[in-house]
């Protein structure tokens, strides 16, 4: 059964004769285990199908489903606890929260979620150290190198245990070796724990780590192939010939 | 909140000395000219042959007269303006509160003074008052009038200032046990003619509502005043700091925190500022309560417990009004700004 099954999206922003249609009738299916690139000329689109799926923006039209619930006709409070229970998000800048340790970002979905303190920050501790990041749990992201940012951002999207992954430009701001330990870290995900990943970007290399690679121009789907990816995820290799 | 503590703490301080060393004479009920509502804007004159007809009235246990004047003054250039009460030995009346300093009694051409005036004067030095030179024998305290104070002679110095043979201004009135003194000053009012009566602290409550008339509403307006600024503060304070983080509440958002838990952060955040802006403001208010009042004599300031609490929960109340702007603008951060970089 699918994660995700969008169907004839479309999204449009503005109104009248300066209405611009974002979106323009894609439909997609996202299974679990897919690792999904999604590229596309910059103004293509790939974002706002991004931002919908992962429901932080409602469609013009269509359906998002999910476990077959549509959530595109949700609250925004039921979106909320959609997007911390199933979703996890990286993003191209890591956004992480300035005055917090990368122990405590890491640990916020699951004090959201409920958790006590103590609990989550035990947690996020075991979380950042199976990403080497053991040593750093009480820096703050102005004293994180590029690559140790987006490992805490991926350390926070991972702590909920979502299904789906929805990263944006995951490696733009990173150099060819830790954007391999980053794409290794939603490989990983999506091959050893079943999660499914969906990526935008504009690098061609991700082709390699990728199952699904579909491209979008002027808000269609214009093409779907298959990705380069191994079943054993040697990111390191493939990604950085 | 510096300036809201300042003057409560003024307001409450001028309020209690006035009334203090009316409220520690010894009577029960004070006896004046019918009119007279206070000593200082109402002055009493009675006959003290009006004392045998108070004296039959029942539940009355005992009576003295009472006699003091306002009076200008002037010690070496320096002017004062003194409220010189009667010290009556015969009928033990007219005492000082309490002597600090010096003899505890004034003699024939001796005057003791508040210890409010101490920073102009000092013991041995001499007084003009209405024209008779006094010495000033000792210093009391409990008789600060902020723009004035009380003053004690002997009750034939007094005599000779006011000239009044046969008068005084007021009698205190003493009431038997077992009588309501609420009856006893109605039994005064409708069998003596002339006179009113009111129990002590009604008297005392009189005078500082001199005080509490002219001063409670420029202290209303300025609490205003400082509670508009106050919300401004924090509200911008609190606005800024949102704007500034708005990227990382859309970060929030998209993570999954809901909005009311984003509006627990922010109205968290205004109680914070508003509780340290507190802190700093009451303790600026006692510093410069002492400072202030060791140079000017009249800066006396009585900063309450209760009105601490009051002001504290008055800044908490500022603090959630001040988050009221910064959460609107919360509600309308889009989490899906999050993937714009």
């Amino acid at each position: 059964m699918s994660v995700i099954e969008a169907k004839r999206l479309i999204k449009i922003f503005g109104f009248g004769r300066t209405a611009v249609k974002a979106i323009d009738g894609v439909s997609l299916d996202i299974d679990p285990g897919d690792i999904i690139l999604i590229m596309g000329p910059s103004g293509s689109g790939k974002t706002t199908l991004l931002s919908i799926i992962g429901s932080l923006m409602r469609p013009t039209e269509g359906t998002v489903l999910l476990a077959g619930e549509n959530i595109a006709k949700m609250s925004d409070n039921q979106l909320a606890s959609l997007r911390l229970r199933k979703f996890g998000f990286i993003f191209q800048s890591f956004n992480l929260l300035s005055a917090l340790t990368a122990q405590e970002n890491a640990a916020i979905p699951l004090m959201t979620a409920g958790m006590p303190k103590r609990e989550a920050l035990k947690q996020a501790k075991e979380q950042l150290a199976k990403l080497h990041l053991g040593d750093r749990l009480d820096n703050l992201p102005k004293d994180l190198s590029g690559g140790e940012k987006q490992r805490v951002a991926a350390a926070r999207a991972l702590a909920n245990q979502p299904e789906l992954i929805l990263a944006d430009e995951p490696t733009a701001n990173l150099d060819a070796k830790t954007g391999a330990e980053v794409m290794r870290l939603l490989c990983n995900a999506a091959c050893a724990e079943n999660r499914a990943v969906v990526i935008v970007s504009h690098d061609v290399r991700l082709k390699e780590v990728a199952k699904r690679v579909i491209t979008i121009e002027d808000g269609r789907l214009t093409k779907e192939e298959k990705g380069n990816h191994d079943a054993n995820c040697p990111v390191e290799h493939k990604y950085a010939h | 909140m510096t300036l809201i503590i300042v003057l409560t703490g003024l307001y409450q301080g001028w309020s209690n000395k006035i009334g203090e060393y009316i409220r520690s004479v010894p009577a029960d009920i004070w006896v004046m000219q019918l009119g007279s509502e206070n000593m200082f804007h109402t002055p009493s004159t009675l006959s003290l042959s009006e004392q045998a007809d108070i004296e039959k009235v029942n539940g009355v246990a005992g009576i003295k007269p009472f006699s003091a004047r306002r009076l200008a003054a002037e010690s070496a250039g320096k002017a004062m303006d003194l409220y010189v009460v009667a010290y009556d030995q015969a009928n033990d009346s007219g005492k000082p509160k309490s002597v600090i300093g010096g003899n505890s009694l004034p003699g024939p051409g001796e005057i003791i003074i508040d210890a409010s005036q101490s920073k102009k004067v000092k013991i041995g030095d001499k007084i003009v008052a209405a024209g008779r030179q006094f010495k000033i024998t000792g210093f009391s305290e409990g008789g600060d009038l902020v723009t004035s104070s009380f003053a004690f002679v002997a009750k034939n110095e007094l005599d000779k200032i006011q000239e009044l043979p046969g008068q005084t201004n007021y009698f205190l009135v003493s009431v038997k046990p077992g009588f309501s003194t609420d009856k006893v000053v109605n039994n005064i009012k409708s069998e003596v003619k002339d006179v009113d009566a009111v129990i002590s602290q009604k008297f005392a409550d009189n005078n500082t509502k001199i005080v509490k008339d002219n001063f409670l509403p420029v202290i209303f307006i300025l609490v205003l005043i400082g509670v508009a600024v106050g919300i401004a503060v924090i509200g911008l304070t609190i606005f800024t700091s949102t704007i500034e983080k708005s990227r990382e509440y859309g970060v929030l958002k998209a993570i999954g925190l809901k909005n009311r838990q984003l509006y627990n952060i922010v109205i968290a955040q205004a109680l914070l500022a508003g509780v340290i802006g507190f802190g700093i403001g009451a303790g600026l208010a006692f510093v410069l309560g002492k400072v202030v009042g060791s140079y000017v004599p009249q800066f006396i300031s009585q900063i309450r417990f209760f009105d601490v609490m009051w002001i504290l929960a008055l800044t908490l109340a500022m603090s959630i009004l001040a988050a009221i702007i910064p959460i609107r603008r919360l509600a309308h951060i889009d989490p899906a700004e999050v993937f714009k970089s």
